[in-house]
């Protein structure tokens, strides 16, 4: 699996900036979407994954740089022109019209006849399991009801992208997974291009192909989820991850496979391969994800970082262990119960915290 | 979204801006035209005179009536702000919501009452041979004078008034955060001083905005002065119609107006200044 | 509830139930002494009569006058429902620069005092030769009740999804389409309600004043004929009835206003 076996782009963004007075919602967007792709775009509120979205529905115009659709520039184009469906967090539908108005929506602001629109939208409700509710008001519905409402309403008119804004916040644990399942598998049905905008990176790598990670108006890492929890590009992606130990380090004497990386508490043998090309003296931030990292009683004679235990938290059959090494370094480690007992760990336990050179990944995006 | 006026945002905006422009914003500003206009003959002459600003300014009787007016309408202001408040209290502190919302709806059906009807009808009640005096007599007591006077004016403008202070009053009461009251008694504060010290601070802006609503419709009222005040002495409106009945006087009557329009903008402005004035110290 | 006082209560209560006698003497007065014989009521009352009602019922003046009071009621209501609507609709979606000019002048109109308004406009409509018609009462009137009309549909407006109205532009719709299909059948009960009382503001505006001063007068004139003192009792009668049609519409509007999201069938 690789980011360069992307199918041909639909959506392609060329340098596009947006301002809104002196306020940068969006620094710089430069990527592509393929058809048929599910990409989710990630982070938190207020980083511009939302207006990326709606410069792409035609919602905002940027303020420069080229939106291409299916090959066309479509700057300035409004959103009535463009065939970008886009599904809402609030839905949005409207709540004067029934289910079956609502799908039929879009099909009568292009002029379809009645009993077209009619047939059309039965296939959807249909599709969507929502025929029996065609009749029914929006306010008759369940929170899922009006989630599949939604879709069909975006999807009648069978656009080649469909555009989602954080769809699933407003539902609850139970249903958001099912309604996954529901969106994943439509996707995939249909073939066509889903851009999929959220905050939970439980949601987006869940789902997507590929996903794009902003911060602040910036794009800090596009790439399929492996690729992003395995290799995060920069200290920001690592840390947004939640799981991961980053260290500062600093190389310094060839090895023969690499070198060696002094860092706070240690020293560890990266290969050449992770440090890329980097030279003795130079700085490097590496991390060690927290379900990588061991654990092991202070006599054992391991060598370590030796860290006291602050904190647990527990998540079903595993738990987040805490420390803190004597430098005030924090170190997360996942491990499951068993694992944990076996060290006799509990708050206040000193331990020694190690893991194998291979654990570590530099981060490409905090080189020099 | 759009940089430049769509077709579209003008048709939805131009026509009541035109209206308001041409039907009410033009007449006004035609009003201070024709203060400097001179009348001949009976009929209006485009001119650029201040003898009209000269003859109603240097006048006593227009600055007697100007300061009655400012007395009625300031009277007129407190006395409904003090009438309501107590009712505004406790509608919104003691009603529930049912009674709340059917205690509006009351207050407002008076708006869709005539008041030209309902001050003729006071006339009747308050006449010395009137409905009052007549119920008093039969406890032995009056006829006290009640129309034709500074009591029956106030009379009516309170009637004017009470409605629209009370539920403005209602309004920013409802804002006014329960916590602190619990809060304030919590720290042993009396009832009525959490009312004084707590409830009318926090309600502050509502409170002077329902009062200088009293004063801008007292200060403008004429039916209240002319049927139970008796009209004479006059206030400043029954000053403009009575200069406008004699003898097309139009100009000088649109002087009074400026003047009163002058005054309301110069006390709204100062009673919003206080309204939103930070509360320091 | 211990800081309950019933004896406090007591006396916010009876100072509520003062208030509202105060409050509405005046208008159940003016019932009474409709139906009343004497010309001056006073204790003990006169016998029960519709004198009052005959006597407008007999009074041609009062019948055209009624009718043309619907009319201009009708016109007033429509113009002043469009204009509230355009208005509602440009603070709600725009911000331009002058925009506190466009509210001001939207929303003033009533806190200027009728005397001056009516003095201003008599002025200048008797300037530019429109004194004296009806189209002269549509003006006037137009001017008080838009921001009416203005007011309930801002309100009902800010109670719309925001995201609604781009909803339907990205389903395809452009901005008529969507101002058709969404944004009015979303504010169709205020639209109803804004048509309702505005048309009973203009009724009771008019009403008694057209009745009472003859028909070839601009609305500023009868007002200012009132002042000549020619009231008669009729004024009680005439008032009830308006009262009454006035309430009538505002019950609709209530009703109207209640449950707005179970517009469609």
């Amino acid at each position: 699996m690789d980011a360069s076996t992307t199918p041909p782009a639909i959506v392609k963004f060329d340098n596009v900036v947006k301002k809104f007075g002196d306020f940068v919602a969006v620094e710089k967007a430069d990527f592509e979407i393929g058809q048929g792709e599910f990409m989710a775009i990630m982070g938190s509120s207020g980083c511009g994954k939302t207006t990326t979205l709606r410069m792409l529905a035609g919602l905002e115009d940027p303020t420069s740089g080229d939106i291409y659709l299916d090959g066309e520039r479509v700057n300035g184009r409004a959103t009535w022109d463009r065939d970008t469906p886009m599904v809402w967090q609030s839905l949005a539908l409207f709540p004067f019209l029934t289910v079956q108005e609502n799908v039929e929506f879009s099909l009568k602001m292009r002029g379809v006849g009645k009993a077209e629109r009619a047939k059309r939208a039965r296939k959807w409700l249909e599709k969507m399991q929502i025929t029996e509710f065609a009749d029914r008001g929006i306010n008759q519905l369940s929170g899922g009801q009006r989630q599949r409402v939604a879709l069909a309403r975006a999807l009648v008119t069978e656009p080649k992208i469909l555009l989602l804004d954080e769809p699933l916040s407003a539902l609850d644990a139970h249903l958001k997974v099912r309604m996954q399942a529901v969106l994943s598998n439509l996707q995939k049905d249909l073939g066509i291009t889903f851009v999929y905008v959220t905050h939970s990176m439980s949601e987006a790598f869940a789902m997507a192909d590929r996903v794009v990670i902003m911060s602040r108006g910036r794009i800090e890492q596009i790439g399929t989820p492996e690729e992003i929890y395995r290799a995060p590009y920069n200290r920001f992606v690592a840390e947004f991850l939640g799981s991961a130990n980053i260290f500062d380090g600093v190389v310094g004497a060839a090895t023969p496979g690499g070198h060696m990386v002094a860092y706070d508490g240690g020293e560890v043998d990266l290969p050449a391969s992770e440090l890329l090309d980097a030279k003795t003296g130079d700085k490097v931030t590496f991390m060690v994800g927290a379900e990588n990292v061991d654990l092991a009683p202070t006599d054992a004679g391991q060598d370590g970082l030796a860290a006291t235990v602050v904190g647990e938290e527990f998540l079903g059959a595993t738990a987040t262990v805490f420390l803190e090494t004597d430098d005030g370094q924090e170190l997360k480690v996942q491990k499951s119960h068993a694992e944990l007992k076996a060290v006799k760990c509990h708050a206040g336990a000193r331990l020694i915290a190690h893991w194998a050179p291979s654990a570590c990944h530099v981060l490409p995006g905090e080189k020099g | 979204m759009m940089k430049r006026p769509s077709l579209f945002s003008l048709v939805l905006a131009m026509p009541l801006l035109v209206w308001q422009l041409a039907f009410f914003l033009f007449p006004l500003l035609f009003l201070i035209a024709i203060s400097f206009w001179t009348v001949k003959m009976f009929q209006m002459q485009p001119d650029l005179s201040f003898a009209n600003w000269q003859r109603i300014l240097t006048r006593g009787v227009f600055w007697d009536a100007y300061l009655r007016t400012m007395i009625l309408a300031t009277s007129a202001a407190v006395l409904t702000s003090a009438i309501a408040f107590p009712a505004s209290y406790a509608i919104s502190f003691k009603l529930s919501e049912r009674a709340k919302r059917w205690m509006i709806f009351v207050l407002i059906i008076p708006f869709f009452t005539s008041y030209l009807v309902r001050v003729y009808s006071w006339q009747v009640f308050l006449t010395d041979a009137g409905i009052i005096n007549a119920a008093l007599g039969h406890i032995g007591l009056g006829p006290y004078p009640m129309l034709n006077n500074t009591f029956g004016t106030l009379v009516g403008m309170v009637t004017l008034c009470l409605p629209l202070v009370i539920l403005l009053q209602t309004f920013s009461l409802n804002f006014v955060n329960r916590d602190l009251i619990e809060a304030a008694h919590n720290l042993r504060c009396g009832r009525l001083r959490t009312v004084a010290s707590v409830v009318v601070p926090s309600a502050k802006v509502g409170l002077v905005i329902a009062a200088l609503f009293a004063f801008i419709l007292s200060f403008g009222d004429f039916v209240s002065p002319l049927y139970l005040g008796g009209g004479n002495p006059p206030t400043l409106s029954i000053m403009i119609t009575d200069i406008t009945k004699s003898g097309q006087q139009w100009p000088r009557a649109a002087v009074v107006a400026i003047m009163m329009i002058a005054t309301l903008m110069t006390v709204a402005f100062a009673a919003i200044t206080y309204a939103y004035k930070e509360r320091g110290k | 509830m211990g800081n309950e006082n019933k004896l406090i209560n007591g006396w916010l209560m009876l100072h509520i139930a003062l208030c509202l006698t105060f409050i509405f003497a005046p208008i159940a007065g003016s019932f009474v002494f409709s139906l009343n014989s004497d010309r001056f009521p006073s204790l003990p009352l006169g016998e029960f009569s519709l004198d009052w009602y005959r006597a407008i019922w007999n009074d041609p003046l009062v019948w055209s006058g009624f009718g043309n009071t619907v009319i201009v009621g009708l016109i007033v209501a429509v113009i002043a429902t469009i204009l509230g609507f355009g208005g509602a609709y440009t603070d709600y979606r725009y911000n331009f620069f002058g925009k506190s000019f466009y509210l001001a002048l939207a929303l003033l109109p009533p806190t200027i005092p009728v005397v001056i308004m009516g003095l201003a406009m008599l002025a200048f409509l008797s300037r530019i030769q429109l004194s004296g018609s009806t189209i002269s009462v549509v003006i006037a009137h137009g001017v008080m009740c838009s921001p009416f009309a203005m007011a309930i549909i801002r309100l009902r407006l800010s109670q719309m999804d925001p995201d609604l109205e781009a909803a339907a532009w990205n389903l395809g719709g452009n901005e008529w389409a969507t101002l058709r299909h969404v944004i009015i059948p979303f504010t169709r009960p205020a639209i109803f309600a804004a048509l309702f009382i505005t048309m009973a503001v203009s009724f009771d505006e008019f009403a008694v004043a057209w009745f009472v001063s003859g028909l070839n007068e601009t609305l500023p004139v009868k007002i200012l004929g009132f002042l000549q003192g020619q009231v008669s009792p009729r004024i009680n009668a005439i008032g009830s009835l308006a009262f009454l049609s006035t309430m009538t519409l505002i019950v609709l509007a209530q009703l109207l206003l209640r449950n707005p999201n179970e517009g469609s069938k």
